[in-house]
C-alpha cells in the first residue's frame, strides 16, 4: 500500500500539472518566435513573380549594370549580405531576394521545392528587375548562393555577363557532400554539437509548421559561431528567418539526385571570380581550385583575414569588396 | 476548453502509476535492497550523463519510486539538464514476463546563446520483459511529452528580432515517441544493464537529429 507520505507526491504532481493550464502564447503563431513572412506582412518590400511573393529589395539606378545577390543556406537570407549595398554607389542596380521557402519570403509544402523551381525563381527576379534587354546582369553568391548562380549558368550559359562566387560547397554532389561533412565536423560530446540536437525534445514540428521549424533551425545558427566551428567567422551572423522546410527539401533531393551543374559551364567563356577565405579550415586552396576547376576561365582569390561569411564582417568585407568592384568593371 | 481537458487527464493519470526511467530487475524485486543508486550514460538527444536515486515501496504490486538528473555533455554542463520525478510499477506477470508502466514528470531546461528554454511534461512508457532472477530482457514503448515551456531570448537574437515574445507557451510544444529493447545482469549487490532503440516525433514521420537513443547503467543496491 502507498504511504500517507507517498500520497503527497500525486497531490503535488496533480497541482503543477493544473497549473500548467495557464494561458500561454502558441508557437504556431508566425509573429510570436518568427516574424512574418511577406504573405502576412504586407509593410516588407516584396515582389510577385513565378507565382509566388518574395521578400526583395533594389539599391540603385535601375538603369546601372544589374548585380543580382544570392545568399545561402539553402534556407539562409539575405541580411548578412547586405554590405553589397556598397556597389549602388559604385555604378550598379544591386538586387536582394530571400528565395523561395527562405528569409521573409513566402512558405511552400516541403515536395514543393526543386533545383528547377530555384532557377526558374532567379530567371523571374531578374526579368522583374531588369529594365531592358541591353541591361548587362552579373550574379553574386555566397555559398548555397554560388552553387545555385552555377546551376542557373549551367542552364543559361549567355544569359549572364559575369559572376562572383564565395565558397560554393561544390558543383557535384560528392563535392558538396565532402565539403558540408567537413564544415559540420564537431564533436559529438561537444557542447556545440549539443546545442543542436537536445532542443529536439523541447520543440517538434510536423513538415508543415514553419514556424516552429524555423524557429528550431535558427536556433541552430549558433554553431556557426561555435569557437570549435572550423567556417573561422568573426562572429553570429544576423538573420531574418530561417528557412528549415527548403533547408531538407534540397538537400534530400541533393542525395536523391545527386546534380552535376557542370555539363555545360565550358560554354561560359566569360571570366569568373571564385572567393574563398583564409580562414575557413573546411574549405581551402585545395577544395577552391577542385570546385573551381569546372569553369574555363577563373580568377581564384584568397580573402584574407576572414571566415566563410567574408562578406558579412569587416575584415572579410575589406579585402573582398576592391577586388570584386575591380572584376565586374573589367567586364 | 480541450486545453484544460488534456492537463486534467494527464494530472489524474500521473497518480495512477509511479515509475522512474532507470532499468531494474523485476524478476529478482522481491529480494532485492529498497534503496538503490544508478548512474549511467545515456544518448538521448545528446551524449547525457545521469544519476538516480530509486526507493522501493513495501506495497503489494512492486513499486519503485525514483528521482534522477541527467545533463548532456559540451562546456557547459549546468545550462542544459533534466530531471526526472516518477516511479514505475509492476502490474502482472505470467510465470516470468512482467508488465511494468513507468510515469515521470519532467523538467528539463535547454541554452544556447539566442534561448533558453524551461520545459515541463510527462515522460509514459511500458515495459515486457523476461525477468530472471540473475538477467532480463525486455521491450518497451513510450512516449515524452513537453507539455509548456517557457522561452526567453537572449539580446543578441533580439537583435535579429526585436518583436520575439518571451513568455510561457502553450498547449504542448513537442512530443517524442520512443520504442527499444533492454537487457541486464543482476549481481547481490549491483546490476548492469544496457538499452537501445529508436525516436521519433509526434507527427510519426520526423525523427530528432540524434534519432536514435541508448543507455548503460549500474544499480548499486543497498539497505
Amino acid at each position: 500500500m502507498i504511504s500517507q507520505k507517498n500520497k503527497l507526491i500525486p497531490i503535488a504532481v496533480l497541482a503543477f500539472s493544473l497549473l500548467a493550464c495557464t494561458k500561454g502564447k502558441l508557437i504556431t503563431d508566425e509573429g510570436n518566435l518568427v516574424p512574418k513572412t511577406v504573405k502576412s506582412d504586407p509593410s516588407l518590400p516584396s515582389i510577385t513573380v513565378n507565382g509566388s511573393m518574395f521578400h526583395a529589395e533594389a539599391f540603385g539606378n535601375p538603369s546601372d549594370k544589374m548585380l543580382v545577390i544570392l545568399h545561402g543556406g539553402p534556407g539562409s537570407d539575405y541580411r548578412h549580405l547586405l554590405n553589397c549595398k556598397e556597389l549602388a554607389a559604385h555604378g550598379y542596380y544591386v538586387v536582394f531576394y530571400d528565395q523561395r521557402g527562405s528569409g521573409l519570403s513566402e512558405r511552400y509544402s516541403k515536395n514543393f521545392y526543386s533545383i528547377q523551381v530555384m532557377i526558374d525563381d532567379l530567371n523571374a527576379v531578374i526579368a522583374h528587375y531588369r529594365t531592358s534587354p541591353a541591361q548587362k546582369v552579373f550574379l553574386l553568391g555566397h555559398s548555397w548562393g554560388a552553387m545555385l548562380a552555377t546551376a542557373y549558368i549551367n542552364q543559361y550559359p549567355m544569359a549572364i555577363r559575369g559572376v562572383i562566387l564565395g565558397e560554393p560547397g561544390g558543383f557535384k554532389w560528392k563535392d558538396i557532400k565532402d565539403y558540408v561533412s567537413r564544415s559540420r565536423d564537431f564533436h559529438f560530446t561537444s557542447e556545440t554539437l549539443n546545442d543542436a540536437t537536445y532542443q529536439d525534445q523541447f520543440i517538434t514540428g510536423n513538415e508543415n509548421e514553419h514556424a516552429i521549424l524555423d524557429y528550431k533551425f535558427g536556433l541552430m545558427a549558433t554553431a556557426d559561431n561555435s569557437e570549435d566551428s572550423p567556417i573561422g567567422n568573426e562572429g553570429p551572423l544576423p538573420f531574418w528567418r530561417a528557412g528549415a522546410v527548403v533547408n531538407r527539401a534540397l538537400f534530400d533531393l541533393g542525395e536523391k539526385e545527386k546534380p552535376d551543374w557542370t555539363t555545360n559551364l565550358y560554354q561560359f567563356t566569360t571570366k569568373v571570380f571564385f572567393a574563398y577565405s583564409e580562414r575557413n579550415r573546411a574549405y581551402g586552396l585545395d577544395h577552391a581550385q577542385l570546385v573551381s576547376s569546372a569553369y574555363p576561365n577563373v580568377q581564384l582569390e584568397k580573402i584574407d583575414g576572414a571566415g566563410h561569411d567574408f562578406i558579412s564582417f569587416p575584415a572579410g568585407w575589406t579585402n573582398f569588396f576592391p577586388k570584386a568592384l575591380n572584376y565586374l568593371n573589367s567586364l | 476548453m480541450k486545453n484544460i481537458k488534456y492537463c486534467l487527464s494527464i494530472a489524474f493519470l500521473l497518480p495512477a502509476f509511479f515509475s522512474n526511467a532507470q532499468t531494474f530487475n523485476w524478476g529478482n524485486a522481491g529480494n532485492d535492497p529498497r534503496h538503490i543508486i544508478n548512474i549511467n550514460v545515456n544518448a538521448e538527444y545528446a551524449v547525457t550523463y545521469g544519476i538516480g536515486y530509486n526507493y522501493k515501496l513495501r506495497s503489494k504490486l512492486p513499486i519503485i519510486l525514483n528521482a534522477e538528473y541527467s545533463f548532456p555533455s559540451g562546456k557547459n554542463i549546468t545550462d542544459d539538464f533534466k530531471t526526472r520525478i516518477g516511479g514505475q510499477m509492476d502490474w502482472a506477470h505470467v510465470g516470468n514476463f512482467h508488465f511494468i508502466s513507468k510515469v515521470h514528470g519532467v523538467f528539463r531546461r535547454y541554452e544556447n546563446d539566442y534561448a533558453r528554454l524551461l520545459n515541463f511534461g510527462t515522460d509514459l512508457s511500458g515495459v515486457i520483459g523476461y525477468y530472471k532472477s540473475k538477467w532480463f530482457i525486455a521491450g518497451e514503448i513510450g512516449f515524452d511529452k513537453a507539455i509548456i515551456t517557457h522561452f526567453r531570448h537572449s539580446d543578441l537574437l533580439k537583435s535579429n528580432y526585436p518583436d520575439i515574445k518571451d513568455g510561457w507557451y502553450e498547449p504542448s510544444t513537442g512530443g517524442n515517441f520512443y520504442y527499444g529493447v533492454q537487457a541486464g545482469l543482476t549481481g547481490k549487490k549491483f546490476d548492469v544493464y544496457a538499452k537501445a532503440g529508436k525516436l521519433t516525433e509526434q507527427d510519426l514521420k520526423t525523427s530528432p537529429m540524434f534519432p536514435i537513443y541508448g543507455q548503460f547503467g549500474v544499480n548499486v543496491k543497498f539497505r
